[in-house]
């Protein structure tokens, strides 16, 4: 299904889609964030801080409450993800193919209840990228593309006063059908203008892994290389570069103890981050990833060999992020370029 | 003006003659315009080292790395690492020296003046740039010239300097071994404090509303932590790695173990950490900006230190960082304290 939308109806299509919570990019504090819109949506964002991963896999999920009171037997109460539909607006292509990557990890290889529920209760309306929004994309060179539609349900192309949009899944057109009289049939002009811009967005010079097919056995080869601490001896060990990738998707589960007595609290699972330095610390003291530069190894070969290996794709999609914001300027693009460059 | 050459020509002859083991300073990175840190152990690359308004980042926190590595070898140091100091980030070094956490010539400080300008701030700058990305910056004396595709970008300093830069005090290293430019204190461009006095002069209800946002929105990378040079604990309040379990461990014991932070980023829990942090930095902070630069989120954090640095300025006279035998504020006490619990 493939239509158009006058730019000024835009609000009116999200107001059709009463049943659903719409997230859209807000500019707030100075960044980018998807965060609950009712009228206006704005889609002039480059790329919003953090990817939306967390509407199905949020930072912070409560598995149970427990409680036991003595004497008695303990009782565990499951706590579901609720059933609220949300729709995001403005998904960047390469945000759109981190979805596919984490139900690889959250469906496919295990089944995971909680991610399950709230995944399938997500659409994503994605918005091409007419030109890459930060100097640091890199989407083309690891098998995406500013007009990828993968992950995606929805592919909106902005055509300047217009927006051509395309149903890509059955939610897709049901978000669309939602609104149907909103929406025209494109005219041959039409068409042709969202080649052209399709043409052009992919023409755009960007920054590259070199050779990503080559670069899961060069890594391989390249565990030991001295070279990992060498690039990683400035980095702090934070967790932003993680936290705001699309697809890294690590985390711990915790008891969080709210009352002693009685015995009460909940179960949570929180995000986690192979670059913190107790991340795989032993309760014995020792750290099998001792130094920040096995711990880059980690990060960078999860990406770029172990998944690969496991599900033959690399599961960086190349937003950037964790290069335009990393505080020491430890750079994927290069970090990947270095290592495989020096491969034996 | 400093004349980087020569900052060049100092690293490489005392790595040449051995007298460093290494020279921590900046050189350009991959992201356009912007310098990153670099350690160089050859007189060969000394030439890749660099100094412009981009040297954002606070070097002797990897002092601190320097020191927590040569403990977990059992080593001592061979030689001084030399470092290239900025004025707020020579006063850590020197808050580091007055805790012991290094001896004086276990470090070689090559002092670089902010003369009339400082840091600049890349959020004020994104604003000014609109998206176009800049792939070079100078300070010409007054403004900063940006070179981006579009040409070139004047932009006065102050427009886009660092808040802190604006209101330093004292823009040059006063600890070092050599330095470069001249001491320009005094030319600061607001008065001290002027961002916390604009943020206090609001009502109670405002502030809390404001750092009730602020907190829920802290994501708790640890950035603002792991970026400090003063934040060197092994095990910080909110690491959860201080439980040895050992085979005689119980269930009971792991659930009762002390947990002063949950791991959940929320209201309660990042209150908690940020104001911990703050209180563990009081007459430490030496206003270096790091924290706040490095926040993914934008949580203003500069203000809690800066509170806390005010505090103990105006209680206890006190400096941060001002000179290495000196006393440290958490550490002593006046003997005209008017608590007596003190004394
Ligand atoms: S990496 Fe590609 S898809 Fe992602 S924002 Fe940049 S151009 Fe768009
Ligand atoms: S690579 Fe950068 S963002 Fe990632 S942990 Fe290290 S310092 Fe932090
Ligand atoms: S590894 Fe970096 S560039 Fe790749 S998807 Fe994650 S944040 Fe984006
Ligand atoms: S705070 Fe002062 S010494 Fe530090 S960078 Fe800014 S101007 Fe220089
Ligand atoms: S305040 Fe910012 S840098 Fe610090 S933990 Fe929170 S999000 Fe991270």
């Amino acid at each position: 299904m493939e239509k158009i939308l006058d730019k000024k109806r835009i609000d009116d299509w999200i107001a059709a889609l009463d049943n659903w919570d719409i997230q859209g990019p807000v500019l707030e504090d100075d960044i980018w964030s998807y965060q609950p819109v009712s009228g206006a949506v704005r889609l002039d964002h480059p790329n919003t801080k953090q990817s939306p991963k967390g509407l199905a896999f949020p930072q912070r999920e409560i598995f149970f409450k427990f409680e036991q009171i003595k004497g008695e037997a303990p009782r565990l109460t499951q706590v579901v993800p609720d059933e609220q539909r949300h729709a995001v607006f403005g998904v960047r292509p390469c945000d759109g193919r981190g979805v596919p990557r984490m139900d690889l990890v959250f469906n496919d290889h295990v089944e995971d209840n909680y991610y399950q529920a709230r995944r399938k209760n997500v659409a994503y309306v994605g918005l091409a990228c007419n030109k890459p929004p930060s100097a640091n994309c890199f989407c083309l060179s690891v098998g995406g593309s500013p007009v990828s539609t993968d992950g995606l349900d929805v592919q909106m192309t902005d055509l300047g006063d217009r927006y051509f949009v395309k149903a890509i899944t059955e939610t897709g057109k049901g978000l669309m059908a939602a609104a149907g009289k909103l929406f025209a049939e494109p005219s041959a002009a039409d068409q042709k203008q969202v080649k052209q811009v399709h043409a052009e967005a992919v023409a755009y010079p960007q920054r590259a892994v070199r050779n990503v097919e080559e670069v899961p056995a060069k890594l391989k080869a390249s565990f030991k290389s001295p070279l990992w601490q060498e690039l990683a001896q400035a980095c702090i060990g934070c967790g932003i570069c993680t936290f705001l990738c699309p697809t890294c998707h690590c985390f711990d589960i915790n008891d969080e103890v709210q009352s002693k007595a009685p015995l009460k609290g909940i179960r949570v699972r929180t995000w986690d981050n192979c670059q913190f330095p107790d991340f795989t610390m032993h309760s014995s003291g020792h750290n099998p990833r001792e130094n920040t530069g096995a711990r880059l190894r980690q990060r960078v070969a999860h990406k770029f060999q172990y998944f690969p290996e496991n599900f033959g794709m690399p599961q960086c999609t190349g937003c950037g992020r964790c290069i335009s914001e990393c505080p020491v300027g430890i750079d994927i693009i290069n970090v990947v370029n270095k290592v495989a460059e020096n491969a034996a | 003006m400093i004349n980087i050459q020569d900052i060049r020509e100092t690293a490489r002859d005392m790595l040449t003659k051995g007298e460093v083991r290494a020279v921590i300073g900046y050189r350009r990175g991959s992201r356009g315009m912007l310098a990153e840190p670099t350690f160089i152990t050859s007189a060969e690359q000394a030439d890749e080292l660099v100094w412009d308004p981009t040297c954002f980042h606070n070097l002797s926190l990897y002092l601190v790395h320097d020191r927590k590595f040569l403990a977990h070898i059992r080593k001592n140091a061979e030689a001084p690492v030399a470092i290239v100091a900025k004025g707020c980030d020579a006063r850590s070094i020197v808050v580091l020296m007055q805790e012991h956490y290094f001896k004086r010539e276990d470090v070689y400080i090559i002092g670089v003046s902010c003369e009339g300008t400082g840091v600049l701030d890349e959020r004020k700058l994104a604003k000014h740039l609109n998206g176009a990305q800049a792939s070079n910056v100078a300070f010409d004396g007054g403004d900063f010239v940006f070179t981006t595709a579009e040409g070139e970008k004047r932009l006065p300093a102050r427009e886009v300097m660092a808040d802190r830069c604006l209101e330093c005090r004292i823009p040059f290293p006063r600890e070092h071994n050599i330095v470069f430019g001249e001491d320009k204190t005094g030319r600061q461009l607001e008065a001290p404090f002027a961002a916390l006095t604009r943020f206090e002069a609001q009502g109670t209800g405002a502030r809390w509303d404001f750092w009730s946002h602020h907190f829920d929105r802290c994501i708790r990378c640890f950035a603002c932590r792991s970026v400090c040079p003063m934040c060197y604990c092994d095990e910080c309040v909110v690491d959860s790695i201080t439980f040895p379990v050992t085979t005689e461990t119980t269930a009971e014991d792991k659930a009762n173990r002390i947990r002063w932070i949950e791991r959940s980023a929320v209201r309660s829990e990042n209150i908690t950490y940020l104001m911990t942090r703050a209180m563990h930095l009081a007459g430490r902070c030496t206003d270096c900006g790091e924290c706040e630069r490095a926040c993914p989120v934008n949580v203003p954090i500069r203000l809690l230190n800066n509170k806390m640095e005010r505090e103990a300025r105006e209680q206890f006279g006190f400096e941060p960082g001002a000179s290495i035998g000196g006393p440290s504020l958490v550490a002593s006490f006046l003997d005209r304290d008017p608590g007596d619990f003190i004394r």
